[in-house]
């Protein structure tokens, strides 16, 4: 790494007059593998060396990156944002950050078997393993396309209230989309796992299972599927349907950059006000956190991309929104301290509000109770399409495989039950929780550009009570 | 040693080390961006980032790397890496090579702007002044960026191709607010600065903002739409996914086997051109140094090929679009061919219907089949008899992709450009006015 340069920078942009300077250094090495319909597509790796900086003059922001380690050519940069910053000064948001206490730490999330022991070979004979067992299957899957990524990232954040952070976090991660065919009709699922650690996790996650067990699934929905009632009905969510639904109803309108306006033109603002702290949105029976100290999680990490201290934040609680994600800056415009949710996915993107690992907290029933009480029913374990509108208020989420409950009994498969709901009307649905919580990957996007940062998102499985479905 | 000189030593290496195909890309990009939001800017943000793209075939075993890390080590080390990430990877079979040159290129018109090059912090002069001119049309709070960028790409390839590109452009953003619930976005860009008019597009985004005040729900059914070019550029950019060979072998097209078959009203003509003239994604070559080209995708409704690159032609028995992405072949500048009607007249055809401004936010429930939803964001009117109306919220569309082009009864005749947070790829179109379009909204 280049360390020196960072300090160096962060000294020198002081030197020219800045308030505030940060340096993050980015080293990233990363490979990748594909498999489509049993053909490998291509092996890759790329390899990452970056400087991103964010300078604070006269209450202006200014940020600049590069990958071309030169200390002249960073001096440069560093003198073009301060003249930047100084001539948007007249049209600023004034930036304040909250004080917070200058860390200094090094943490490295180990591995039990390191990336770099596995050869290229074996990592694609998992994906041609998958493969193999889903030709045995003897299910029609036309198209099956597998991926197998894993990175390595070594961060280094220094700023000049003293913090000092070094980093080094690896990632694992698998994707897929399968297409199942029968009797002419298709259905089609895309899912992703992925955690922070070692290969270790990818031998855990067992991929030929998983892609069997999806295809069986999604056949059967296929072969025997039934038309959902249109009466209002009972639905018992299972955790990858609560992992979205909190990521996007429960996560996104609390970050407190879209309440203030932030991200108007991108991801969008939010329904959520600042004077709705405090307020209800759901049945008390809902508690929603988000856990950046999850071990092993996807979106884990031990201090936000400006130095501060991760720790959960209780976004809902027992059913009343109790706290928003925030920044330094987003928690000085609140008279607050920040609460670690600052993120960037890349040297090269300036930190903003993000989620990191969002969930519903486990309740005390366990998931049979859920279903055991309720007549006539819908039990959605998974889904392909969804989408919320930009203020976090209108939800889709369409069923992939589902099943009905008729008095308590889970019976036969059904097509593409539609959840259409706004957010106060689906938290306040909820009347019971279960303790069995499951947690997913996902890469989310906001930012211009784009930051697809990795989450988790994930709950135990819910009961929503007297749901017309959509069409 | 320059980054060219880098290329030419791995190149050389590679292919000494018995390599049969390899492409060598190399990438200088310096941007800037001004985000602004609440009528004030939040960050000025510069970028300089150089990149390196290797790409080999060796047996037909494939490994691509990029590398944004510059020495002639590193470039060593990633030579070293390539020759043993090779020997472990399996073959592709159908794989089928890459374009053989040497080939002549075309400048692209207006593709790059030296007023561009050198704007630097002008380019807080024209923020200031579409905030301005949005709240001197009636908006309350505005946000966007403004985004410059000059790029220089070279390529080295093992089939006689030694090319280099350099292009601009600006992409202006704004989004208007009269309130929570009333708003507008447009979008623009440009390779020349002089024909991005940045005050024209506040100033339409302000009104449109303030025509949307205390919207009403929406109600569910069938309605004729008529799309502004920035919601169907949105549906044509997912068109776009699903036109590329790679998401036809995928599974995540639903334009497979369809060659030849109407996928379309015959009113609709697409055409990926990477040549065009200010194009946002235009350029003398594609990733494997074949020369750009127009292609008609689909012409009067029928679908004429798939884009491709060297090898997906090969595999489906046609020639290279010249679109390569090495391992997808991706669109350029997509077109929705103009025809006769202006908006308003596209309105006088509507007797109950709604005006959709934006469009986010769209999944696929199978894109086998091309069943989708998309939430209309912004200003959305009920149109009556031919005239806006009400504006209304809380609506999502429910539709299928192939059946939403087939029901496109009228194309506006002013193509506006649009690229933007939602969509990805350069689109060119004008409004279009679509009938019985599957609306839907939470169920009370």
């Amino acid at each position: 790494m280049f360390k020196d340069l960072a300090d160096f920078a962060v000294k020198y942009a002081l030197k020219l007059g800045a308030d505030y300077s940060e340096a993050r250094l980015e080293s990233t090495t990363s490979n990748s593998f594909i498999l489509k319909n049993g053909i490998p597509e291509a092996s890759g790796f790329n390899k990452i060396n970056g400087l991103g900086m964010r300078i604070i003059k006269n209450k202006t922001l200014g940020f600049t990156s590069t990958n071309h380690m030169d200390k002249e050519k960073i001096k440069k940069l560093i003198q073009n944002t301060i003249n930047t910053t100084e001539k948007a000064s007249h049209l600023r948001e004034e930036i304040n950050l909250s004080e917070e206490k200058a860390n200094k730490d090094k943490y490295e999330i180990k591995q039990k078997i390191n990336l770099n022991d596995v050869g290229p070979e074996e990592k694609i004979k998992l994906l041609f393993d998958a493969e193999k067992e889903l030709i045995n299957t003897k299910i029609k899957i036309p198209s099956r396309y597998l991926s197998l990524s894993d990175s390595l990232t070594t961060e280094y954040l220094i700023n000049s209230d003293g913090t000092n952070i070094l980093a080094t976090v690896p990632r694992v991660c698998f994707f897929y989309l399968l297409t199942v065919e029968k009797d002419n009709k298709t259905s089609q699922r895309i899912w992703q796992y992925g955690q922070t650690g070692g290969f270790e996790f990818v031998k855990k996650w067992n991929i030929p299972s998983i892609v069997v067990n999806e295809v069986k699934a999604l056949q059967k929905n296929l072969k025997f599927g039934v038309k959902p009632p249109k009466q209002a009905l009972d639905i018992v969510a299972a955790p990858q349907i609560v992992g979205i639904m909190v990521h996007e109803s429960g996560g996104h309108p609390y970050e407190a950059d879209r309440i203030i306006g932030r991200e108007g033109a991108q991801a969008g603002e939010s329904f959520v006000t600042k004077e709705m702290m405090g307020t209800r949105i759901g049945n008390k029976v809902v508690n929603v956190v988000d856990d950046p100290l999850l071990e092993n999680s996807y979106g884990f990490y031990r201090y936000d991309n400006e130095g501060v201290k991760a720790r959960r934040k209780y976004i809902i609680k027992q059913g009343i929104i109790n706290e928003f994600l925030h920044n330094r800056k987003t928690a000085y415009y609140m008279g607050l301290k920040s609460n670690g949710s600052s993120r960037s996915v890349n040297y090269d993107r300036e930190s903003i509000v993000r989620m990191s690992n969002t969930f519903m907290l486990p309740g005390n029933y366990n998931e049979e109770e859920l279903i055991e009480d309720v007549k006539l029913g819908i039990y959605m374990k998974n889904f392909m399409e969804w989408n919320i509108d930009d203020k976090r208020i209108n939800q889709k989420y369409v069923g992939a495989e589902s099943y009905l409950i008729e008095n308590g009994e889970i019976k036969e498969p059904v097509i593409k039950p539609v959840i259409e709901i706004t957010t106060p009307q689906l938290y306040k649905a909820i009347d019971a929780v279960a303790n069995n919580s499951e947690y997913h990957a996902g890469n989310c996007g906001k930012g211009e550009p784009m930051q697809p940062i990795p989450v988790w998102f994930g709950g135990p499985s819910i009961r929503l009570r007297k749901i017309r479905l959509g069409n | 040693m320059e980054p060219e000189e880098i290329s030419s030593h791995v190149l050389n290496k590679l292919l000494k080390a018995g390599a049969d195909d390899v492409i060598v890309s190399v990438s200088r990009q310096e941007s800037s961006q001004i985000k602004y939001s609440n009528n004030l800017i939040n960050t000025t943000k510069t970028w300089e980032n150089i990149d390196l793209g290797i790409f080999m075939a060796l047996k037909k075993k494939i490994v691509l790397t990029n590398i944004k890390d510059f020495s002639l080590s590193a470039a060593d080390d990633v030579v070293n890496k390539l020759l043993k990430f090779v020997k472990s990877a399996s073959p592709n079979s159908e794989y089928a090579g890459i374009a053989k040159g040497p080939f002549s290129y075309k400048e692209v018109k207006d593709g790059y702007d030296k007023k561009i090059a050198s704007l630097g912090d002008k380019s807080i002069d024209y923020v200031e002044k579409a905030i301005n001119k949005a709240l001197v049309c009636g908006a309350k709070r505005t946000a966007g960026v403004f985004e410059n960028s000059v790029t220089n790409v070279s390529l080295l390839t093992s089939n006689d191709v030694k090319a280099t590109d350099k292009g601009t452009y600006s992409y202006f953003s704004i989004r208007a607010f009269n309130s929570k619930y009333a708003s507008c976005q447009k979008v623009g860009f440009s390779r020349m600065l002089d024909l991005l008019d940045v005050e024209k597009l506040a100033e339409e985004a302000a009104l449109i903002s303030k025509q949307s005040l205390n919207p009403e729900h929406g109600k569910f059914g069938k309605f004729d739409i008529v799309f502004e070019p920035l919601p169907f550029a949105n549906i044509i950019d997912n068109l776009g996914m699903a036109l590329s060979a790679f998401s036809v072998e995928a599974g995540l097209s639903c334009l497979k086997d369809m060659i030849g078959k109407q996928v379309a009203n015959k009113k609709i003509t697409i055409i990926d051109d990477g040549t065009l003239k200010n194009g946002f994604a235009s350029s003398k070559f594609d990733a494997e140094g074949a020369p750009t080209q127009r292609n008609i995708m689909i012409d009067k409704g029928i679908l004429k090929t798939y884009l491709h690159n060297t090898s997906t032609a090969k595999r489906f028995n046609t020639k290279t679009t010249a679109n390569a992405g090495l391992l997808s072949p991706e669109p350029t500048n997509l077109i929705v061919k103009k025809r006769d009607f202006s908006k308003q007249e596209l309105f006088e055809q509507v007797k109950n219907g709604l005006y959709i401004t934006n469009l986010w936010y769209t999944r696929f429930q199978n894109y086998n089949t091309g069943d989708f939803s998309t939430i209309p964001r912004d200003g959305i009117f009920v149109i009556k008899n031919g005239r806006i109306g009400q504006p209304i919220k809380g609506i999502r569309i429910s539709e299928n992709i192939l059946n939403l082009l087939k029901n496109v009864i009228a194309v506006g005749n002013k193509p506006e450009r649009v690229i933007g947070w939602e969509v990805e790829t350069p689109v060119v179109s004008p409004a279009v006015l679509v009938k019985d379009v599957n609306v839907t909204r939470p169920v009370d």
